[in-house]
């Protein structure tokens, strides 16, 4: 811990991480969470296909029919960063410029909302990010072995794509989440 | 160990198709190439070996003996073997770190297998070009190491050339260097200690230090590779245990002070067996101790109890082969791991011993024989069998 000298007497001190955290634009946060929202859904949807991709093009070497139908788990991959797109988006279109003319907020803006729009659109963004790494994954790996089952047994396939139907809707929890923490977001445009 | 810790790592569920994903779906795309219960079938009806060729075209098998003029069960074995080498090289070759070591591994069997096979043509006189052709063309060094390898002496000095000049530059050299090393340990003379060591044990030694040295690299791989390929080499590992007491019988390598020098050492130091179960076979002087050393073991008992009983002419090395295909086929029940390339050329290979077998039987008109062999993937197996009903 810092001694007494070194503690900072001044008002413009920063007393500490709440301090930053709250001196963060809203502005920032909630853009921080469409690029989390966006960027790690589709990093979760690049896992998905590259798991599912490597081994559907090798069980396609010994097994050619398998590879029109099998890009199905592709698609659910790929569904993935979808999610993250509409809720990057979604979450876009929430962030309003104020009808400011000068660069500081007048006393009585609301400071409350302002806050919690951009704190929630910034979790929103998290969920869902978060939670389509998680589905992209799972989707892969199912696709990846539904490739290779395939490849073995045709009537393999339907089977297994219900599995991977259930690890996409992993990804649709979070974005519903997402969007139902979103909804009271709105930022003041103007002072009270 | 001779061996270098593997560079890179498997990869877990998440990580594994990063780098070894395609090599992984290749070889299980090649499992769909195995004959089926219904080839099995229509190869036992047949009365000829022509007739075998025939059924085959249906199968993976047709453009591998496509241009065969005539053909007998060997050259059904050549080629069936040269086609499995074709798919194991092409495998090597989409493969990276560590894969492409472990593939080697696997291949280093053979690479021992034929340096005997050289060295034991050499002192029957046999003529080189012949041991070549008969070669496993899975373990093949360069042309000119292969040619130099039975000129020299069977004596201890002359091993000890063939380990410097030729030996040591190929992947099997480490294991020459231990096998040399530790003779010369044991008996203190470095010179004359090969020379009444028969080529059996030198083999023995080498496969021995051979398993060491990959069960080591497979645990340090780690993951599932670790458990579902350390169990395989677990299980071969005993298997050459047994097999070796079980030959030494009737040998100068039964007699008392052998067991505990030279027997002894070729047990080894992995696998179920390990170490309380090879502690015990060092003293296990026949059959009938042997049984109850195996009687300890319950996976062993059952194997054991076909040998001993003796009916239906099951030998022991059925007996294995059958239990191999049982613990082999489970490595295709997981994904995402390594113990799946081992399996398939394990498994290739009992099936070219079932092709060649049937065709054995028909050429030598066999017919009661001929359902004697393990199928691979069939719906009946045993196993299968046992847990449905």
């Amino acid at each position: 811990m810092a001694d007494a000298s070194s503690i900072c007497k001044s008002d413009f001190c920063n007393a500490g991480w709440a301090e930053v955290l709250t001196h963060m634009s809203p502005y920032g946060f909630a853009n921080f969470g469409v690029a989390f929202g966006l960027g790690l859904s589709i990093v979760g949807a690049a896992w998905g296909i590259w798991l599912t991709g490597s081994s559907l093009v090798g069980a396609a070497v010994k097994a050619p029919r398998i590879r029109s139908k099998n890009l199905i788990s592709v698609i659910f991959c790929e569904a993935t960063a979808i999610y993250g797109v509409i809720m990057a988006i979604i979450l876009t279109n929430k962030i309003k410029e104020p009808e400011l003319a000068d660069s500081y907020l007048s006393a009585n803006w609301d400071f409350n909302g302002f806050y919690y729009a951009g704190y929630g659109m910034f979790s929103a963004g998290l969920s869902v990010g978060l939670t389509n790494i998680a589905s992209g994954v799972s989707v892969g790996i199912a696709g990846s072995s539904c490739a290779i089952a395939d490849a073995q047994d045709a009537s393999l396939f339907v089977k297994i794509l219900i599995v991977e139907i259930f690890a996409s809707a992993l990804g649709i929890f979070g974005i519903i989440v997402g969007i139902i923490q979103s909804n009271a977001c709105t930022f003041p445009v103007a002072a009270l | 160990m001779p061996t270098a810790p593997p560079k890179g790592a498997t990869g877990d569920l998440t990580t594994f198709n990063v780098f070894h994903g395609f090599p992984e779906a290749l070889v299980r795309g090649m499992r769909s190439s195995f004959l089926t219960d219904a080839d099995y079938h229509h190869l036992t009806q047949c009365e000829t070996v022509d007739d075998v060729r025939l059924n085959l075209s249906e199968s993976d098998y047709s453009s591998a003996l496509a241009d065969m003029a005539v053909m007998t069960p060997a050259s059904l074995q050549k080629a069936a073997i040269e086609k499995l080498v074709t798919e194991f090289k092409y495998l090597r070759s989409q493969a990276v770190e560590p894969l492409s070591t472990f593939l080697d591994f696997v291949t280093y069997e053979y690479m021992i297998e034929n340096v005997m096979l050289l060295l034991k043509g050499a002192l029957s006189g046999r003529d080189i070009n012949e041991l070549i052709a008969q070669c496993h063309p899975l373990g093949m060094f360069k042309e000119s190491t292969m040619r130099s390898i039975p000129t020299f002496e069977n004596s201890a000095k002359g091993y000890a050339d063939l380990y410097q000049t030729v030996l040591v530059d190929t992947p099997v050299g480490p294991y020459f260097a231990m096998f040399l090393q530790e003779s010369a340990e044991h008996r203190g003379d470095s010179r004359n200690v090969l020379e009444e060591v028969e080529i059996e044990i030198i083999k023995s030694s080498l496969i021995k230090y051979w398993l060491e040295d990959f069960a080591q690299f497979v645990e340090k791989l780690g993951g599932d590779t670790a458990s579902i390929m350390g169990d395989l080499l677990k299980v071969r590992a005993d298997t050459n245990a047994i097999n070796i007491t079980l030959n030494s019988f009737g040998t100068p390598l039964n007699e008392p002070a052998m067991r505990a020098s030279d027997r002894k050492r070729l047990y080894p130091a992995v696998g179920h067996l390990y170490p309380v179960g090879s502690t015990m076979l060092v003293d296990v002087a026949n059959e009938e101790e042997l049984g109850r050393v195996l009687e300890l073991f319950p996976q062993y008992k059952a194997i054991w109890n076909i040998h001993a009983s003796g009916q239906g002419d099951i030998s022991i090395d059925d007996a294995f082969y059958e239990r191999d295909v049982q613990t082999l086929e489970l490595a295709f029940e997981s994904q995402f791991h390594f113990a799946v390339f081992y399996a398939y050329v394990k498994l290739k290979e009992q099936e070219i011993r079932n092709l060649v077998w049937i065709s054995e039987c028909i050429l030598q008109q066999q017919k009661d024989e001929i359902s004697k062999f393990v199928p691979v993937f069939s719906f009946h197996s045993p196993w299968r069998e046992k847990k449905r009903s």
